[in-house]
This record gives structure tokens, C-alpha cells and sequence, in this order.
């Protein structure tokens, strides 16, 4: 009896000290957020003539100038743009990554060690180096000022971070695939029906990444589109903070509201979405 | 055998011999002539894209000019459009890539720089209209000696200096007795810097630090390049030909460590913000909302300022109707020649003789890309936009000061006391060399040590000597950034 | 074990040599072979390719390869070949836009120039695909099998040689998109190109002069000693602080007693959700000298901090860590959440009953498991945070250069001394220079590490 008294007590202790630390991530992560959002709707419209971290007045006028006030900066028009963007650029990234994370995972060819030291190496090199080599690529192609030039971009530079990726599908067990080919399913079949299912987690994880990445690059969007109409939110808002702060706050907030919202559509997947019951040996 | 290996020495051959003679035959270039592309002829039913700043947005400045435009040349089929790309496109990037505006308005550093690889066109400028009213300073700035010939390479429109923005209604009541010890009507704390300094100073002692007088980060290049230039410094010397000589710095020559003193005792006055670049978005409503009394900055921003008064007066004065706000922030919100600075360099001789300040200034104006399919329908454009009517225009509702001498005349006010500036050589014009970049980011830094020894009091930078060997300093590591490695 | 990995590495370089060397050599025996044994089809389809197919009845992938080689040809006619010769010229006329004289671009001859490159390339394979492909089909011929049908090699496709399907598209597009402007920028380290020298003036080869200038002038060498060493430790410390902070956040999250995990996992996915650059325009801000902070600070009596000052190297380097943390943590246990989510259970429960406690079953089971499964994720964010240019991009711009370095302050990275030197100061040539030295130093430790890291070793072990 004694006994597991004790242990109910110490489970107790762990229970409050995990929230005391809970309590302070939360806090470390949703200040910032918390005061960024309370400055968009502060009436001045600035974050630097506050007193401290609160403003002293709210009001709309920031999100509703945004919205109204498009004449030179055209919001809703660049939400569109990045929307249309980064929805296309994560349905190509995610598919090429997940594709070549799962053959660099199951097929064990000739040259798959060279390729992989190779997009190693590759990633090590600082990208800004080449923007002038992409920025003069695409006037080759004809793809300035347009957003399937940056899809593209996006997209064919994706499959290089695979690694994450691979990493997953290498704790699928093997067995599982023989098993299937064994029973005359292809290779393809196998991805499609038995591997696929499987990496919810991963597929949501990598769609994720591959959403907001250009969702929130400013750089090659500001190099790809130079009419102020093609431009995407970031690039826009980068462009007004000098003397839009509050233009700036407003736009900002708002364009985090979708990932917010896409985490909680897809949180079950990603929550111990795969049952450990399903990798078992 | 024979065959297969036959066949394989006969593509490698097909494939060898396709490359070099297509390499070789692509390689080649006609002899080309060289035609002068403005022939006086029109060209037909063309559209001109046209870059113009934010504030000409704005306004709506530019929409009238561009309809304007658009109707008398409408039977030419010639029509301008707002190129619809940010104030700081660049020409060098976009144009040879087909992608840049026609016309573009830009700062005399920026256009320079496009001149040096002829991103820009020559401008017949002695047939234009505006030639004769517009001075010879402000065309300098757009003239370059290249090989043996010179050009000019674009039609200025409005002269670009540090003001001093202040607020009226700030000043002590009494500032007729006590602040204008020349008694010409002129309150001395806008008159010279050692008078302002001497009240911002009072400003933030009995405001415990809480308001003060003038504000403006001293780490701004920009602007904090006058002190120097005011005692004996220069950026760049010329050479015989009239060209800048980057191998010659001068930021140290003369007396200019007075001008680093300045800054030093700047820093005293003001708080935290002045070694941080936040101040320069902050000062328009910072000076609206009374925290600040006075600042520094170009005249192009004047319609910010009014805009952030105006809603902060709003908010404090509910009672009022929109027009009384507008008149009483236009009649507040005072811009003027900067103060005059002590010989002596000292901000806290307030005795002692004073000199106009020498500014760093720009000329903002219209140039013609190289790129362009219709020069001469741009030609015409930079004709119709440089009329007076339109720089006239642009003056009333952007605020700026004009470089066309007959707006000038009819604005007076500071317009005339910059146009004067000009004429006397006591704007420092900005100077368009790619090297520029090295000066900034040196000069930057040092400022900031500067304005940060000041304000804590600290001992790197107290004496003059001191200040000496950092200038002296400063011009090595501009020359070695810009010079050991080209 | 430190005897073994010396006897690895002793070995290693002849090794590699020896594989390189017979990786040659089978490529020959199997060239000679097809050349030697290859019948009258196969010889049509080195001139012609996929006329041998054709020969064999298989029509549509003969057209198909035809195809291609007129593809192939017509740009090689129309503007590759010229290319190809321009990358060695890089133009010799220069353009004058002022009199309508057109002119070379050099920097865009160079890009095109190693495109045609790429496409040569691309062709060769091609054509020995087609080559070998035909003889197979003989050697199928002559064991008396008939040859594969389209819809047999389109079956194959989908299963044997599934990942050749599926590689093209990222292979292809990584080529184009990051190594053409990888090469490109490495190329642009042997040329004069920068300073006065952009076009429209003409750009030239000028071999190992930009190296030569570096080792000349001195004070280079200290600031480049000096960011490299501050790189490599804020590297280490920040892949450290975000790794091990996402897994100790995804192990608390993951404990039993937590309630409403929904909701406490929301508060860093919401950072994890505010794009960076204006995470970072709010620090920024946040620590600026007349920033809330300050406000606090200063009203509270204190002296005024400045964390972005000009000699405020640690305070600087101390928040970029930890700005950094904030933006990466979310995504670390993001991902620690997916890969514990895969985690034998079994074993726990085996753990448990042997008595092992939580923090024994973090050690043996849970770490091994975590770091076996993310050794190239650890690498990955180690070289994006050796690389991570946008803190201190963001944070310290406003100090262009700190005492004792060359266009550099003290918080930079070598990246940020890249982006200055190249972009800022228009040195590409010089900036290339360097960026190759770098990259030659971190690939060669970052690929040593990788090949000694447990999952590249033992692949199958969780298998």
C-alpha cells in the first residue's frame, strides 16, 4: 500500500514539473507571436512608438486597410499569387521528395551511394551564390514574371533535401515490402499501396515544409517577379516595412493564419498518426 | 565487327563535326553599324513602361501625368504606363534581360552607376526645353566623360538635400526673448546647431528623458556625411579630367574630426534610438505625436510626416474636423535649410562664429534605358515631363524642391534655399561610382562607434586625437575594401 | 575501434583509386564487348539510334529513341553547339545598347555554356542506353527469347526499374537548377568577372589569379580564421541546442501524463508557422536599442543593453542562438514526434519489465533508435545552420564591419562575408573564390562524417 502511495506521489511531481515546463515553452514560443499580433491591431499602427510590449489603443484599421486600401499595394492579390505558388510547388516537391526518398531508401542500385554523397555535397554550397546562374536560367526560359518559373524552381530544388525522408522509410521494416513482392506485386504497386499508406506522417511533415517554404521566401520571388502585381507576400512586405510598419505587422499575422490552420487539419496525421502496431517485425 | 565499330566512329564523327561547325558558325557576329537611335522620327503605336517613386504613386501624381501624356500623344499611338515594379528596380539586372522599364526615375547615384555600362542612353539634353532652366549643377550631376567624349544622361527633376523638419508649436512661448538673439524672427534653435543642441539638451532634462529635441540616427551615412564635408572633407578627389579618383579619400582632410566630435556630442542629447537604423521609420511619428521636436531628412518625405501628424493630432483632438487638422499640421510642421554649424566645432559654443552647413545631397531625375524599344517616344516623354506645368505639379503635391529655376521663382521658401545651396556648391553631390558601397559600410560603422562612445560616455573616441587617428583610420579601410581586391 | 577507423582511412585513398580504376575498366570490357559481338542492328543503332530497334520490331521504342537524337541534333544545330563553343570564348563582342550594337553577355554565355554541356551529357547516356539496350535484345535474340514487347518495357518501368522513372524528373531538375548554378559559380572563381568588370563589358578566363590575390593580401586570411572558427562553433551550438531541444519537447509531449497534447504542441507550430523574415524583423526590433526590451530595462533603472551593438559580440551571438532555436526547434520536433511515432513498443514494454528506468530507456532504446534514424538529418541541419545566412542577415546588418575584420563584423558567418563580399561589394570572382574554399573544406568533413555516421554503415541494422 505504502508503496504505491509513493509512486503515485512521485508520478504527481513529474506530472507538475512537466507542466512548469510546458507552461514555460509555451510562453517562450507564443510571446513573440502574442506581441506581434497585439501590435497589428494597435491603433497607431506601429510597432515602435509603443510604450514597452502593449499598445495602448486597438483597432482595425491595419487589416482593414490591407484589404481596402490596394491601389499600391495589391494584398489580396499577392495572397493569391502565394497561394497559387506554394499550393503548386508543395503537390510537385512533395511528390518528387517522397519518390526519390523512397528509391534511395528501397533500391539498392549501381550508382545510389555516389548520387547520395553527391546531393550531400551539393547542399553544402551557399545557394545565394547562384541566384545570378537561376535569375539568368529563367530568362532563358522565358519564366521571368511568372509564377510556374518559380513552381518550377521550387519544385526541382526539393528532392534534394530527401535525407529526412529516406531516414523515415528506412525504419520501415523491409519485410513488409518482400512479403508484398512475393506475392507479385510490383515495385510500384508496393509504393503505391503498402508504403504510401504507411507515411502519413512523413507525407504530411514533408508537404508541410515543402507549402511553406515558398510561402514565406522572399528571395526568389523578388528576382523572378518584377511587376508589383506577380509579387507575393513576402516580397510585398519586405518591399513596405520602411514606412508601412503597420501595413507590415497587419500582412504578417495574417499570412501565418493558413499554416495555422493547415497544422490542425493535418495534426492527426501527424500525431502519432502511424500506429506502432503497423511497423511491428 | 567492322561495321559496328564503323558505324560507332561515324556518329562520334557526325556528332564531333555538327559541334564545331554550328559552334563555329554560331560564334560569328555581321559587322554591325552603329545607329543613332534618336532620329527625331516617332515610333508608332508603343507602349512606354514608366518607373516613377512611391510617393509619385501615391499621390497620384504620376496617373495624371501618364493621362495627360497619353492624350497628346494619342494620335501617335504612343502610350505611357506605370511600369508597376518597386521604386528600386534595377535596370542592370532587368534590362538586358528585356524585362526593364523604359523611362525611370531614380537618384543620380543609382543612374550613374547604370551610365558606367551604358544601361542608360546619351540624352540630347542642349535641344530640350527644360536645358536652360534647369542650372549647370544639377546637369553635372548626369554628365560623364567617357573616351573622348562627354554626355549627359538624364533630365533632372528635383534637387534632393537634408532638411531640418521641426514643430512649430513645440517651441517654448517665449522663444522670441530668450531663442532669437539676432532678433530676425527666426527662432535660434532652427538658426544653428549649437543653439539646438543647447535646447534639446533642456528638452530631455526636464522631460526626465522622456521627449527630446532633435532626433536622428547618427549612424546614417547619408546624412551624417555633411559634418564631415562641412569641415574639409570630401569622398572621392577628381582627377585632371574632372572624374572621380577613388584612389584619392579625403574623409580625414581638412578639420573633419570636428565633425566626429559633433556626432560624439550628438549622442549626449538623444537616447538609445540614435546608434539604431529603427529611428528612421519611427521619426514620422515620433515627430507627429510631439516625442521629438526636430529631425533631419529629404524633403521627398515631407507628405509622411504631414500624414502621421495629422492622425496623431486626429486621435488627441477628436473635436476637430479633417481640414482643420490638415491646416494646422501644414502650418506646424515647419521644413528648413539645416542649422549653421560653430567654427570652432563645438555644439557648446554658442557664442562663437558659424558657417552654412555643406550638405550631401542628390539629383533625382528621368533617364532612358538602353534597352528600349521607342527611345525616341521616350525622348518625348522626358520632354512632356519636365515641362513646368508637371514639375510644377509634382511640387505641390509631393513636396519636393524642383531643379527647374522658373518653378523655383514661383514656390520660393526653402525651395529657394536649397535651389541657393545648390548654386553655392554647398550640396556635396552624391557621387555615382560603384565604390560608394565600401565608403557607406566603413563610414557606417565607424559612426556607430562613435554615437555609441557618446552616449555611454565612453573614452575610445574623447579627444581629438583620438578622433583624428579614426579618420585617418577610416580612409585606409575604405581604401584597402575598395582596392585590394580589384 | 580508433585502430580500425585509422586503418579506413589509411586505406581509403587507394581504395577509392582501385574502385575508380576498375569501374573503368568494366565499362571498357563491356564497350569492347558490344563492339566485338554486336550484329548488323546493333551497328544501326550506334549510327542511327533506335533503328535497331526498329529491326527488331520494336517500333515504338525505336521511334521514340530516333526521336530524341533528331531532338538532340536540331538543338545542337540551333544553339547548343554555339554555346558549347562560348564557354570557352565567353564572347568577344562587346555590346554597345547606346548604338543598337549587340554584343556577347560572357556571365550568360558561361550559364548556356554549361547547359549545352548538361545536354551533351544528357545525349551520351541516351545514346549508350540505346546501344545497350539493342544488344540486349540480340543477346535475348540468340538465347531464343523473343524481345520485349512496349508494354513490357513500360512494365519494367513500374517494377525492376521502378527508381529509374522515378529519379529522372529529380535528377534532371536538380542538375538544371543546383548544380548547373553549383558549377556555374565555381567557374566563376577562374574568371575576372566582378567589380567594374559586369557586363555588357566582356568577362574572361584568368585561371588562378582570384586565388592568388587572396593568399596575397593578408588581412583576408585573419578574417577568414577568424568567422570560420565563430562558424564552426555556432554550427555546433545551434544544430546542438535544436536538435536535442525538439526531442526533449517531443519526449515531454509524448509523456503519458500530458493532457491536451493538441494544444500545448500548438504553441511552437504556431512559431514554427510565422515565416522567418518576420520572426526575425520582430527580433530584431524586440532587442533594438530603444526596443521593449530596453524600454523595460531602462525604466527599471538599468543601463540600456545593446544587444546589436558595434562591440556587442556576445550578447549579438547569444540571441542569434537563440532566435535560431525558436524558428528551428518547432520543425525538429515535428520531426522527432514522426520518427518516435515509429518506435518499437515492444521493446518499452520489455524495458519496463526488466526494471529499466526512464531515463535508462531514453538512453538505450529511445536515443540510439532517434540519432540512428536522423544521423543525415543532424548532418543536413548542421550544414544549413554552417550556412544559415538569414539570422544574422536579419539581426546585425546595420554593423557593416567590426574592428580587425574585412568587410565583415563579428557575428557574421562566412556566408554573410560571402554576401557581402560578392553581393554588397560587388566582388562575385573573389566571393566564388572563396565560397570554393569553403565548400571544398565543409564537403570534405561533412562527407567523412557521413560516411562514418552509424545509419550510412549499417543501414539494415533496424531493418
Amino acid at each position: 500500500m505504502k508503496k504505491s502511495k509513493s509512486i503515485k506521489a512521485s508520478r504527481a511531481v513529474d506530472a507538475a514539473i512537466t507542466y512548469v515546463i510546458l507552461i514555460a515553452v509555451a510562453v517562450f514560443f507564443f510571446f513573440p507571436c502574442l506581441w506581434l499580433i497585439l501590435a497589428s491591431f494597435s491603433d497607431t499602427g506601429s510597432l515602435y512608438t509603443l510604450k514597452g510590449f502593449f499598445p495602448e489603443a486597438f483597432s482595425f484599421r491595419n487589416y482593414q486597410n490591407l484589404f481596402t486600401d490596394t491601389q499600391m499595394y495589391n494584398y489580396p492579390e499577392w495572397f493569391g499569387n502565394t497561394l497559387f505558388v506554394a499550393v503548386m510547388s508543395c503537390l510537385f516537391g512533395t511528390l518528387l521528395t517522397i519518390l526519390t526518398a523512397y528509391c534511395m531508401s528501397r533500391f539498392k542500385f549501381r550508382s545510389r551511394k555516389a548520387l547520395m554523397k553527391t546531393t550531400l555535397v551539393l547542399g553544402m554550397f551557399p545557394s545565394f551564390m547562384a541566384m545570378t546562374a537561376v535569375f539568368l536560367l529563367m530568362t532563358q526560359f522565358n519564366f521571368i514574371n511568372n509564377h510556374w518559373g518559380l513552381i518550377l524552381i521550387y519544385s526541382a530544388q526539393a528532392p534534394m533535401g530527401y535525407m529526412v525522408q529516406k531516414g523515415f522509410f528506412d525504419t520501415i521494416p523491409s519485410s513488409i515490402d518482400e512479403a508484398a513482392r512475393l506475392d507479385g506485386a510490383t515495385n510500384f504497386q508496393v509504393f503505391a499501396k503498402i508504403i504510401l499508406p504507411l507515411s502519413k506522417p512523413i507525407l504530411v511533415y514533408t508537404a508541410l515544409t515543402s507549402f511553406t517554404w515558398p510561402w514565406s521566401d522572399f528571395i526568389l520571388p523578388q528576382l523572378l517577379l518584377p511587376t508589383m502585381d506577380n509579387w507575393t507576400v513576402a516580397v510585398g512586405l519586405m518591399y513596405l516595412d520602411e514606412t508601412e510598419f503597420a501595413r507590415f505587422a497587419a500582412g504578417s499575422i495574417f499570412i501565418a493564419v493558413p499554416i495555422v490552420i493547415l497544422y490542425f487539419c493535418l495534426v492527426k496525421y501527424m500525431v502519432n498518426g502511424m500506429s506502432a502496431g503497423a511497423v511491428k517485425e | 565487327m567492322t561495321k559496328t565499330i564503323a558505324l560507332f566512329l561515324a556518329h562520334a564523327l557526325a556528332v564531333i563535326a555538327v559541334l564545331t561547325t554550328f559552334g563555329v558558325l554560331g560564334l560569328q557576329r555581321e559587322d554591325q553599324e552603329a545607329q543613332e537611335r534618336f532620329t527625331g522620327v516617332l515610333e508608332e503605336n508603343v507602349t512606354l513602361q514608366i518607373l516613377d517613386n512611391d510617393t509619385a504613386k501615391e499621390t497620384g501624381y504620376l496617373d495624371e501625368l501618364l493621362n495627360a501624356f497619353n492624350e497628346e500623344y494619342a494620335q501617335y499611338g504612343i502610350k505611357a504606363v506605370d511600369a508597376n515594379m518597386g521604386a528600386y528596380t534595377d535596370l542592370e539586372k532587368l534590362g538586358p534581360a528585356g524585362y526593364g522599364p523604359d523611362v525611370v526615375y531614380q537618384a543620380n547615384d543609382v543612374l550613374m552607376r547604370y551610365a558606367l555600362n551604358k544601361h542608360i542612353q546619351p540624352l540630347p539634353v542642349e535641344e530640350m526645353e527644360a536645358y536652360s532652366q534647369i542650372p549647370k549643377e544639377a546637369w553635372d550631376a548626369y554628365r560623364m566623360q567617357m573616351g573622348e567624349a562627354e554626355y549627359t544622361f538624364a533630365v533632372p527633376v528635383n534637387v534632393q538635400e537634408p532638411l531640418l523638419y521641426y514643430r512649430k508649436d513645440l517651441l517654448p512661448e517665449n522663444w522670441q526673448e530668450e531663442w532669437d538673439d539676432d532678433k530676425n524672427g527666426v527662432p535660434d534653435m532652427v538658426e544653428n546647431w549649437a543653439d539646438l543642441y543647447a535646447f534639446s539638451a533642456e528638452i530631455k532634462a526636464s522631460s526626465n528623458g522622456t521627449k527630446f529635441g532633435y532626433m536622428k540616427s547618427l549612424n546614417d551615412q547619408y546624412f551624417a556625411a555633411g559634418y564631415f564635408l562641412s569641415y574639409g572633407g570630401y569622398i572621392f578627389g577628381k582627377d585632371e579630367t574632372g572624374a572621380f579618383d577613388t584612389e584619392n579619400i579625403g574623409l580625414s582632410a581638412g578639420e573633419s574630426y570636428k565633425g566626429a566630435r559633433i556626432i560624439r556630442q550628438l549622442a549626449a542629447i538623444m537616447d538609445n534610438n540614435c546608434a539604431d537604423d529603427t529611428i528612421t521609420t519611427s521619426a514620422y511619428e515620433l515627430l507627429g505625436n510631439g516625442t521629438y521636436f526636430a529631425t533631419m531628412t529629404t524633403p521627398d518625405v515631407y507628405e509622411s510626416f504631414v500624414e502621421n501628424f495629422a492622425s496623431s493630432w486626429s486621435r488627441t483632438h477628436r473635436d476637430w474636423t479633417e481640414e482643420e487638422v490638415d491646416a494646422y499640421v501644414r502650418e506646424n510642421l515647419v521644413m528648413t535649410k539645416v542649422p549653421a554649424l560653430p567654427l570652432s566645432g563645438n555644439l557648446y559654443d554658442r557664442e562663437g562664429e558659424t558657417m552654412d552647413m555643406t550638405v550631401m545631397g542628390g539629383i533625382n531625375g528621368y533617364a532612358i534605358s538602353s534597352y528600349t524599344k521607342a527611345p525616341n517616344a521616350a525622348l518625348a516623354f522626358l520632354e512632356f515631363a519636365s515641362r513646368k506645368e508637371w514639375i510644377a505639379r509634382r511640387c505641390e503635391l509631393l513636396g519636393i524642391v524642383p531643379a527647374r529655376a522658373d518653378v523655383v521663382e514661383e514656390e520660393g521658401g526653402v525651395a529657394e534655399d536649397v535651389y541657393d545651396d545648390l548654386l553655392n556648391g554647398r550640396i556635396y553631390i552624391m557621387p555615382g561610382e560603384r565604390a560608394m558601397t565600401q565608403v557607406w559600410a566603413s563610414l557606417g560603422s565607424l559612426l556607430r562607434f562613435i554615437a555609441e562612445d557618446g552616449l555611454a560616455n565612453g573614452t575610445a573616441y574623447d579627444t581629438d586625437d583620438k578622433l583624428i587617428a579614426a579618420m585617418k583610420k577610416l580612409d585606409e579601410d575604405i581604401y584597402s575594401a575598395i582596392h585590394t581586391l580589384s | 575501434m580508433e585502430k580500425n577507423v585509422n586503418k579506413v582511412a589509411e586505406g581509403s585513398a587507394p581504395r577509392w583509386l582501385g574502385q575508380f580504376a576498375g569501374a573503368v575498366k568494366k565499362k571498357w570490357a563491356g564497350f569492347s564487348e558490344i563492339v566485338t559481338h554486336g550484329n548488323f542492328r546493333v551497328a544501326c543503332s550506334m549510327f542511327l539510334m533506335g533503328t535497331g530497334q526498329m529491326m527488331y520490331k520494336q517500333w515504338a521504342k525505336g521511334a521514340l529513341y530516333l526521336l530524341i537524337q533528331a531532338g538532340f541534333f536540331a538543338y545542337f544545330i540551333l544553339v547548343g553547339a554555339a554555346d558549347l563553343f562560348g564557354l570557352f570564348t565567353l564572347g568577344t563582342v562587346e555590346a554597345n545598347p547606346w548604338y543598337g550594337i549587340e554584343g556577347d553577355d560572357s556571365v550568360l554565355m558561361l550559364i548556356t555554356g554549361i547547359l549545352s554541356v548538361i545536354m551533351l551529357i544528357l545525349y551520351l547516356a541516351l545514346y549508350a542506353a540505346n546501344v545497350k539496350g539493342v544488344y540486349e535484345t540480340q543477346k535475348r535474340v540468340e538465347a531464343g527469347k523473343r524481345p520485349f514487347t512496349f508494354l513490357e518495357d513500360v512494365k519494367q518501368l513500374f517494377d525492376q526499374k521502378f527508381y529509374k522513372t522515378v529519379l529522372f524528373l529529380p535528377v534532371l531538375g536538380v542538375s538544371v537548377f543546383s548544380i548547373l548554378p553549383i558549377v556555374f559559380m565555381i567557374l566563376i572563381a577562374f574568371t575576372n568577372y566582378g567589380g567594374d568588370i559586369v557586363p555588357p563589358r566582356l568577362v574572361d578566363w584568368v585561371g588562378f589569379e582570384n586565388f592568388g590575390k587572396l593568399v596575397a593580401v593578408g588581412e583576408y586570411a585573419t578574417t577568414f580564421f577568424k568567422i570560420f572558427g565563430w562558424n564552426i562553433l555556432w554550427a555546433v551550438l545551434s544544430t546542438g541546442i535544436n536538435y536535442f531541444g525538439g526531442l526533449a519537447l517531443a519526449l515531454l509531449l509524448n509523456k503519458s501524463c500530458v493532457k491536451g497534447k493538441v494544444f500545448w504542441r500548438f504553441f511552437p507550430i504556431l512559431a514554427y508557422a510565422i515565416p522567418g523574415f518576420i520572426t526575425m524583423h520582430g527580433f530584431k526590433f524586440m532587442f533594438a536599442n530603444g526596443g521593449p526590451i530596453n524600454y523595460y530595462i531602462t525604466q527599471g533603472g538599468g543601463d540600456a543593453i545593446f544587444f546589436f551593438g558595434a562591440n556587442s559580440t556576445w550578447p549579438a551571438r547569444f540571441i542569434g542562438l537563440m532566435v535560431n532555436a525558436w524558428i528551428s526547434i518547432p520543425s525538429s520536433m515535428l520531426l522527432a514526434t514522426g520518427i518516435l511515432s515509429n518506435a518499437n513498443k515492444d521493446q518499452y514494454e520489455a524495458a519496463k519489465i526488466d526494471g529499466a528506468n526512464a531515463f535508462q530507456q531514453f538512453w538505450y532504446l529511445t536515443l540510439p533508435f532517434v540519432v540512428f534514424a536522423t544521423t543525415p538529418v543532424i548532418l543536413s541541419q548542421f550544414i544549413g545552420n554552417f550556412n544559415n545566412f538569414g539570422v544574422f542577415y536579419f539581426l546585425r546588418s546595420d554593423v557593416a564591419e567590426s574592428a580587425g575584420y574585412v568587410l565583415a563584423n563579428d557575428t557574421d558567418l562566412l556566408i554573410n562575408w560571402l554576401y557581402k563580399m560578392s553581393i554588397d561589394n560587388n566582388y562575385y570572382s573573389i566571393g566564388a573564390a572563396i565560397s570554393l574554399i569553403i565548400f571544398l573544406i565543409t564537403s570534405v568533413i561533412s562527407l567523412v562524417v557521413y560516411i562514418f555516421s552509424p545509419s550510412y554503415r549499417q543501414e539494415e541494422t533496424y531493418r
